[in-house]
């Protein structure tokens, strides 16, 4: 008795992770005898481990009580090898059945047989049985095919990670019909710009259990006190290790009060900052000059002339590699100690450590001229000499007092670990402010360990491994593929500079799946007049959730959570690939996805069902059979991984570096292998382009970088080529910054309507204020406010919170149109497209990203609603 | 032996798991929470409290407190509240007759009144969640059911439906399982080699309004424990009301 009582929780742990190795054997279900929680004459209760995932990148392990059929409470598997990850989850994971068994659970298919087009009503939907609502959707969308073109059919699915199976099989059905895919990573406006135009990969992360490895950490715009709960914990333990952190936001948030020291800083002007704590390190010689040679690109010459990288096809005595590849270019540096001009082979990080950072040089060209250039590290020192203590805090209210002290902390301590909030970089410049916070690292050598780097969290979008039994391809027929497309464009209409291919008639149908687009993206109203108008002329909904977006479709084929099937699941926050697995039977007529998209599929081109999509198999042993597939023919990350393992419980990608942690750009930084590592699935050439010296690169020559000015990271303020543009008065009319934050209370739009979650937020969307404003404008706490602007309006109650900062307001994204009296948050905003995210488009990898913060507004006092 | 519970509010990040998981494994209705996370001095939960720059943000999850004096014990007239052997204060539901005396009693304002039908509730909702079988201690007394009658009084229970007779936990309240900070414990407060003990030797800890004597079993940990706590989160609405349907 004793020793049960002094069971520890490490101990509890491991028995619990022992009950599910025990249960996996007799497959899924543990016993009750085996299960925790179970008095024995309670055998009737059966446990089912699956894995929680909306778009949050939690990935979290959790367990549901299964008694007569239903759920009665699900509480953290806490199974994961490394036990520091137990438990994950969170408290909407934890009361997830509210969404399972509540009053916006769909039922069944639904037609759209209202007058007109969808608009928002929940009247007009008619009940159909899955073939009527299949042959409708099947003859709809082969008439739109017929008539525009498959390219005019789009499809998305929110988000890969969070399962790659059904959402791979919607990926299949666009592969085999040639439709038009959008990459949800840039229409979230999660694809940090900045990793591509400086590493030429789509992010790179620490997994979340290396935080206390770090000793220094710096935090821009991330809020992972609030958004990352699961992984919290990390950083309070990093400060347990001895770690320092420091927050730059804004605002004062949950994780500025965890922090040893917060700065309030103007709204995106990071990259001030950043490249403030950069001149100090360079001005006192701080620099790793070892690793800038080594590992960057800036002792690249620059010609004086052309601002163009020096070719070394062009320099006399030099020749290109023989056997470079063509998405390869060959520059040029000076070797002090050699006193020659050398050709970086882009293939190899070998330069010598004596090439020249600084100066300038004559060079000679084959041409007979010769021509003055300078080593791109020159050039960024200069650049950096605006960024002194006392413009930076001109520029962005960084006490200027602290910089010098914070800069040599940042030189000295390492590892350092900059967190880089999506938050932060969901605006136009943002892949400037990421530019300079990537160059703070490479300037202290900070990549390629443990601990150390930069991350970016956001969406469960990343593919952690390649396989070339890849199911959402079909590889043996070619010829049948889709195309990138981006929601940008599909919103915004062509751009002058767009490289991405623009389909003839523009997007006619759109096939949406676990996504709310209705509510959750950028001008939702601009998209919800397409439907109004016609223009989009067939919407097919996927979702289990009566979200807006089923209210706005012509077709809810509705689906089922991850407590009624099998899947599969990754995150970018932690090293596991894992199952879901069925607890509960598919409720009401809704089926699982597979089943759907199969028959979808043979109805658009009879024969593909059983061809592509393994016939008429349960759809829980298609998943089973293309997690084989995969596994028998996955690339390095998943060798050696089977679906027995798989079913057993969370099983571990491999990495490449010893240690049980993966370390971003191992291979990099210790093994010399050129920039980029591949980005899955898109072929490295394709990403390899980005960074052709093969190289970190901080000095960017194409034309529209030139043009623009940001061939280095450079801080531009905000609105200054976006709202000031488009409209003038701007500057007088909506002085207030409008940030729309994550909420605890939801995943993006899932939850909104979990009852227990609207009960801890009295069930009212609120908008936070700075009181010293709201004062100004009559407005107190409680009250009703409209944040508006020339676009749209918002209607939600107000918090005087003085941690905000003041000329801001801060919105907690996600609510349904339905509980902020019809207004949508999403109305305010813009899509500005940068030209340099047109550079290149690569789908999900270099592409247009939407910018929710770059958004101006003003508040006042609502009238009684 | 005495149950305690140990709460690390350096680890807390105010993300409301307890409250919840409480909640779901419990059967709380609508408007029902045993347990609550306040943030300190403010009316909205993580909301700053300060001015001119010098903010902060600061939890406190708040249950039943499991006093070894209770005035909740000592007020009822039924005999309804009671202690256990193992310390833990609990309510049988076949004697509680709904007078309210308790809530009025205790200090920490953590008892909830069921105005709730269950079987309403349960078609309201659609589906009953929660622990679905009944705990009698020792055999006798009716200390939870997923079904607690409209008109009770109840709270947080230390989670007896997982104690076993001999009074042994096999798995921790949910609570503590569930906690994503990692910042509950949970254990004998009379073994001095139990974590917990170790924890409220080691550690600068502190009980919710100990002026009053009530000798509470909930500690906090606090390395910066401010001083107004107290006053902190007693101002704050406690109070479960009738509740509103959400649609």
């Amino acid at each position: 008795m004793d020793e049960k009582l002094k069971l520890t929780r490490r101990k509890f742990l491991q028995a619990t992770a022992a009950a599910g190795a025990v249960a996996a054997v007799g497959g899924i279900e543990l016993t009750a005898q085996a299960a925790p929680d179970v008095q024995p004459q309670k055998g009737e209760l059966k446990y089912v481990r699956t894995t929680c995932a909306p778009n949050c990148t939690g990935g979290c392990g959790q367990q549901a009580c299964v008694y007569k059929g239903e759920i009665k409470d699900i509480i953290q598997a806490s199974d994961y090898p490394d036990e520091e990850h137990n438990p994950r989850g969170c408290l909407k994971g934890i009361s997830f059945s509210n969404l399972i068994y509540g009053p916006h659970r769909m039922k069944g298919p639904q037609i759209w047989r209202g007058e007109g087009n969808p608009s928002g009503i929940p009247e007009g939907y008619e009940d159909v049985s899955w073939d009527e609502a299949l042959d409708y959707t099947g003859s709809e969308l082969r008439r739109i095919i017929d008539t525009y073109g498959p390219e005019s059919v789009a499809v998305v699915v929110q988000v890969a990670g969070t399962g790659h199976v059904c959402k791979g099989a919607l990926i299949r059905l666009a592969t085999l019909n040639h439709f038009s895919v959008l990459g949800g990573y840039e229409m979230n406006g999660d694809l940090p710009m900045s990793a591509p135009i400086t590493f030429g990969v789509q992010s790179e992360e620490l997994d979340t259990y290396c935080w206390p490895d770090a000793k220094y950490i710096l935090i821009f715009g991330s809020n992972p006190l609030q958004t990352r709960i699961p992984d919290a914990h990390f950083l309070i333990e990093a400060k347990e290790n001895g770690s320092k952190v420091i927050c730059f936001d804004p605002c004062f948030t949950a994780t500025a009060s965890k922090a040893d020291e917060w700065y309030s800083i103007r709204p995106s002007c990071d990259a001030a900052v950043a490249n403030g704590f950069s001149r100090v390190i360079v001005e006192e010689g701080l620099y790793d000059a070892d690793f800038v040679r080594t590992y960057t690109d800036l002792p690249i010459l620059i010609r004086d002339d052309t601002h163009k990288r020096l070719l070394a096809r062009d320099v006399e005595g030099l020749e290109v590699p023989a056997d470079m590849p063509e998405y390869r270019e060959a520059y040029v540096v000076y070797d002090e100690r050699a006193g020659q001009y050398l050709t970086v082979d882009p293939e190899h990080l070998d330069l010598p450590l004596t090439t020249r950072l600084e100066g300038t040089v004559d060079v000679p060209l084959k041409n007979g001229r010769r021509v003055r250039c300078r080593p791109a590290f020159a050039l960024m020192r200069e650049m950096l000499s605006e960024y002194t203590p006392e413009a930076v805090e001109e520029m962005s209210d960084m006490p200027a007092s602290e910089i010098e002290r914070l800069a040599r902390e940042i030189a000295m301590v390492k590892p350092l670990h900059i967190m880089y909030g999506a938050s932060n970089y969901q605006w136009y410049h943002g892949d400037l402010k990421g530019r300079a916070m990537a160059l703070l690292c490479a300037l202290t050598g900070n990549y390629g360990h443990l601990g150390d780097g930069m991350s970016t969290y956001a969406g469960q979008y990343k593919l952690k491994y390649s396989s070339t039994g890849q199911w959402w391809s079909v590889p043996e027929e070619p010829d049948r593929k889709s195309a990138g497309f981006s929601f940008c464009y599909m919103l915004n209409g062509k751009t002058e500079t767009m490289t991405c291919p623009y389909p003839e008639h523009g997007i006619k149908a759109w096939l949406i799946y676990c996504c709310n687009p209705f509510d959750q993206h950028n001008m939702s109203n601009i998209l919800r007049e397409q439907v109004e108008s016609g223009q989009l002329e067939l919407v097919v909904n996927f979702d289990f959730q009566n979200t807006t977006t089923s209210r706005y479709a012509h077709v809810n084929l509705p689906g089922v959570s991850w407590y009624e099937k099998k899947e599969m699941v990754s995150t970018p926050c932690h090293p596991y690939i894992q199952m879901m697995n069925p607890a509960i039977e598919p409720l009401y007529d809704c089926r699982h996805e597979v089943w759907i998209i199969r028959e979808l599929a043979d109805r658009i081109n009879p024969g593909d069902k059983a061809k592509y999509y393994y016939g008429d198999m349960d759809p829980d042993d298609v998943v089973e059979e293309v997690i084989k597939l995969t596994f028998e023919k996955g690339n390095f990350e998943l060798e050696g991984l089977t679906l027995e393992d798989l079913k057993k419980g969370p099983v571990k990608f491999r990495h490449a570096n010893p240690g049980r942690k993966r370390i971003a750009f191992w291979e990099q930084i210790h093994e010399k292998v050129p920039f980029p590592p591949q980005s899955y699935p898109t072929p490295l050439a394709a990403t390899a382009q980005f960074v052709k010296s093969g190289r970190m690169e901080f000095y960017k020559d194409e034309d529209t970088f030139i043009r623009l000015g940001e061939c280095l990271p450079v801080h531009k303020p905000p609105f200054e080529e976006t709202e000031y543009v488009l409209n003038p008065a701007a500057r007088e009319l909506y002085k207030f910054n409008y940030v729309t934050r994550n909420s605890i209370h939801r995943v993006h739009s899932t939850h909104s309507n979990n009852a227990m979650m609207r009960e801890l937020q009295d069930d009212s969307p609120k908008v936070y204020l700075n009181p010293g404003d709201a004062a100004e404008k009559g407005i107190a706490a409680g009250d009703m406010v409209e944040v508006f602007n020339d676009r749209g309006k918002l209607l939600a109650e107000a918090v005087l919170d003085p941690g905000i900062r003041s000329m801001m307001c801060i919105f907690e994204e996600g609510w349904w149109s339905r509980y902020t009296h019809g207004t949508s948050y999403n109305t305010l905003l813009k899509m500005w497209i940068n030209p340099i995210h047109e550079i290149y488009f690569v789908s999900q990898m270099w592409a247009p990203n939407t910018s929710w913060n770059e958004c101006l507004v003003d508040y006042r006092k609502a009238g009684d609603l | 032996m005495r149950y305690c519970m140990v709460i690390d509010l350096d680890k807390c990040i105010g993300c409301q798991t307890c409250a919840v998981i409480c909640k779901m494994h419990h059967a709380q209705p609508q408007g029902t929470w045993w347990n609550r996370v306040f943030t300190q001095g403010s009316d909205y939960h993580q909301s700053a409290v300060g001015s001119d720059g010098a903010y902060k943000i600061e939890y406190l999850p708040v249950s039943c407190q499991m006093c070894d004096n209770a005035p909740c014990e000592r007020v009822c007239p039924t005999g309804a509240t009671y202690k256990n052997e193992e310390g833990m204060i609990l309510v049988d539901y076949n004697r509680c007759i709904g007078c309210r005396t308790c809530m009025a009693a205790c200090p920490y304002g953590v008892r909830q009144f069921n105005w709730k039908d269950p079987a309403k509730e349960k078609e309201e909702t659609g589906y009953a969640y929660g622990y679905p079988f009944d705990v009698k201690e020792k055999g006798k007394r009716l200390v939870y059911t997923q079904n607690r009658p409209a008109g009770v009084v109840e709270k947080c229970t230390f989670c007896v439906e997982c104690m076993n007779e001999d009074g042994t936990y096999d798995t921790l309240p949910a609570c503590i399982r569930a906690c994503p900070g990692k910042a509950r414990f949970f254990g004998d407060l009379d073994d001095p080699d139990s974590h917990v003990s170790h924890l409220i030797r080691t550690k600068q800890v502190f009980r919710l309004r100990e002026d009053y004597g009530t000798e509470p079993k909930v500690y906090y940990i606090s390395s910066n424990k401010s001083k107004n706590v107290d006053a902190g989160w007693a101002d704050q609405s406690w109070e479960n009301t009738t509740p509103n349907v959400i649609p």
